[in-house]
């Protein structure tokens, strides 16, 4: 997943956070060490959440690989094309969730983040970078693709990849959410890509958990988002001493 | 004065080297060339191999377009074998389309950029490959398709619209437009009319003979043109052609916007590509049954019953602002004409211009030019001329922007 940036010493706290369960924890070691009568100014690690989806999700479409026989033999089972993935617990995939509000930002890691098509499917579904940040675009199959990128406010593209191992990378400069990707051969294939201008988000994995890196304390707003279903958000407050919990969720309705 | 023979023994030398040039070309033209290119060469990339990895899935394994079902995108797909879409344009257009994807050239974004995947010599070979598409060698290539001059009839037929004014800049004042409706039908042919209209001050009046200010001004109807084209001879590096025009007599004489007589001018065309993105054209004819000639208002004379001859040659270069940018094309035209009745005078004229790609799609042009008399300066007037052109075929006139 994207969005693990600048985390600095606290990733390996934050990840054991994550393992106990989710909810907002507060950073112990941080805190003693800033301890003084009346000051605030720990930093808290945001160590875990989840974006829920109640109610029953669409049932997906069945989708129809014939046209193209590489794809078809990649796959065994017939695959369902389900915009809305939901785990048994009601966890939402594909949600990028961020810090509406965040603190100043940061310099652009140079570490490349990855959009691949393997299996004529795009991986991920849904790709996060900073703002200048470069992002590998792949084809990891041995049939043609095409990626037509359509953002509203940065420069569209749309690349030929008609081999496997082929490979661009681009990056964006305006930050932008949900900007639409997908395939005008396989019209399954649909990704989106986010582009932000700080280090303050995730994507929510198989089980609709994300986690966002160290924050100091403040009121935050906290907006998920999901290319079908739209937006949700929560203002959660931050402080010293205090592990809010967060779940974000979004209906059927 | 000079003697008549002498008068014409420039326009004769033109001639002459026109005919060099002509017979030069000709000879090349009977040769046969494969318009598939040097695929064959050992190590040379695998355009056919090329194509279907990168093209076929979209446009088909025989150029046809694939079926609706097979692709996930609304936009209509060429057809490849249409010749008379698939002769058009150059290589160098479809390279840079396939190069840097549809908008590059104004079309479609469902085009995908393959310029990350395949290089130029790869790209070329696919070009090659799509080349093969269209087996009927009798429709001129778009190489030949060369920058119109502001004068020369082009030797490639066109479908076209253009809309050229002239002023002058001295002398009796006249502003003349003439819109042109240019029609390809089947490979080599093309018929046109020309319309032409404008504002003229009346020469005979003692203010303008004097250069005075203009009292007199009217706006008239010029001789309406009509004109067919094919092309004869072709190959990758030249066009020849043969053509006719018939001028009647709709024009206002006395205002100056036409001769007001019927007039055939059949001509010969020669377009020759160049090294370095240089160009020649040549053009060579007669008038015939003619009675008097005005190209435009304000330059000729009130001669009767005389034939002219008239010879044009064109030198020209293209320049290109950035890899996909906008098409300069700077061009020098000598136009030279003399009536081979009646003592007159031979004319010789000089025409820098430039033409300049207004859009994307480059298929909307403007030329801008000024037409200096070398002859007889002090009684035919400099010209100011421009054209705006709208290579209709290629797309409506807002699109490709």
């Amino acid at each position: 997943m994207a969005g693990r940036w600048g985390r600095g010493p606290f990733l390996s706290c934050a990840l054991a956070t994550v393992a106990v369960g989710a909810g907002w924890t507060f950073d112990e070691r941080t805190a003693a060490e800033v301890a003084e009568p009346g000051a605030v100014t720990g930093r808290i690690v945001v160590a875990g959440g989840q974006v829920r989806f109640a109610g029953d999700p669409p049932a997906g479409a069945e989708i129809d690989m014939s046209a193209d026989a590489y794809c078809r033999d990649q796959h065994d089972e017939t695959l369902m094309d389900r915009p809305v993935r939901v785990d048994p617990d009601g966890g939402l995939a594909d949600v990028l969730v961020r810090i509406v509000n965040a603190p100043a930002a940061g310099t652009a890691p140079d570490a490349e983040a990855l959009l691949d098509q393997e299996g004529c499917l795009y991986t991920p579904r849904a790709v996060a970078v900073r703002v200048g940040q470069p992002l590998v675009i792949r084809n990891s199959d041995a049939t043609l693709h095409n990626v037509r990128v359509v953002p509203a406010s940065n420069p569209g593209f749309n690349l030929g990849q008609p081999l496997r191992g082929i490979q661009s990378t681009r990056s964006f400069e305006t930050p932008e959410v949900g900007i639409q990707v997908r395939c005008d051969i396989h019209g399954w294939m649909t990704a989106s890509i986010h582009v932000l201008e700080h280090e303050f988000f995730d994507i929510t994995g198989e089980d609709g958990t994300f986690t966002l890196p160290t924050l100091p304390p403040g009121d935050y707003d906290v907006e998920a988002w999901h290319p079908t279903l739209g937006t949700v958000s929560e203002r959660v407050s931050v402080t010293a001493g205090e592990t809010p919990s967060l779940t974000l969720e979004f209906s059927s309705g | 004065m000079t003697a008549p023979d002498d008068r014409l023994s420039g326009l004769r030398v033109c001639f002459a080297a026109g005919l060099v040039v002509l017979a030069s070309t000709l000879a090349s033209l009977s040769t046969p060339q494969s318009l598939a290119g040097a695929q064959a060469a050992q190590g040379a990339p695998d355009g056919m191999a090329l194509y279907e990895a990168g093209c076929a899935s979209c446009h088909g394994s025989d150029g046809r377009g694939a079926a609706a079902d097979r692709i996930a995108f609304d936009d209509p797909l060429p057809d490849l074998t249409d010749c008379s879409f698939a002769s058009r344009e150059p290589d160098a257009d479809w390279i840079i389309v396939s190069k840097a994807g549809g908008p590059v050239r104004g079309f479609s974004d469902v085009m995908p950029a393959f310029g990350e995947a395949f290089d130029d010599n790869q790209l070329q070979a696919v070009m090659d490959h799509i080349r093969t598409f269209c087996t009927d060698r009798a429709w001129p290539r778009g190489e030949l398709n060369l920058p119109r001059p502001l004068f020369t009839e082009k030797a490639y037929p066109e479908d076209e619209w253009v809309w050229t004014t002239s002023a002058n800049a001295e002398g009796p004042g006249a502003i003349v437009n003439e819109l042109l409706y240019e029609k390809r039908f089947g490979s080599r042919n093309q018929v046109e009319i020309a319309l032409p209209f404008g504002f003229a001050e009346d020469s005979s009046t003692p203010a303008s003979r004097d250069g005075g200010p203009a009292s007199d001004w009217g706006i008239g109807l010029g001789d309406i043109e009509i004109g067919y084209k094919r092309a004869l001879l072709h190959n990758l590096q030249t066009i020849f052609s043969f053509g006719t025009e018939v001028k009647l007599p709709t024009g206002d004489s006395e205002r100056g916007i036409g001769s007001a007589e019927f007039q055939i001018e059949p001509f010969l065309a020669l377009g020759q590509i160049l090294p370095g993105d240089a160009f020649i054209h040549l053009q060579a004819g007669g008038g015939l049954l003619s009675r008097g000639h005005r190209e435009f208002a304000g330059t000729a004379e009130h001669d009767e019953d005389v034939r002219e001859a008239f010879f044009h040659a064109v030198f020209g270069r293209t320049f290109t602002s950035g890899e996909f940018g906008r098409s300069w094309s700077p061009m020098v035209e000598v136009l030279g004409s003399t009536h081979l009745t009646g003592g007159a005078r031979t004319q010789w004229d000089l025409v820098p211009q430039m033409q300049v790609t207004l859009n994307t799609r480059q298929h909307v042009m403007l030329n801008v030019g000024v037409r200096f008399p070398l002859t007889d300066a002090d009684v035919r007037s400099t010209q100011f001329l421009v054209y705006f052109l709208w290579d209709w075929f290629d797309g409506g006139l807002f699109d490709g922007w």
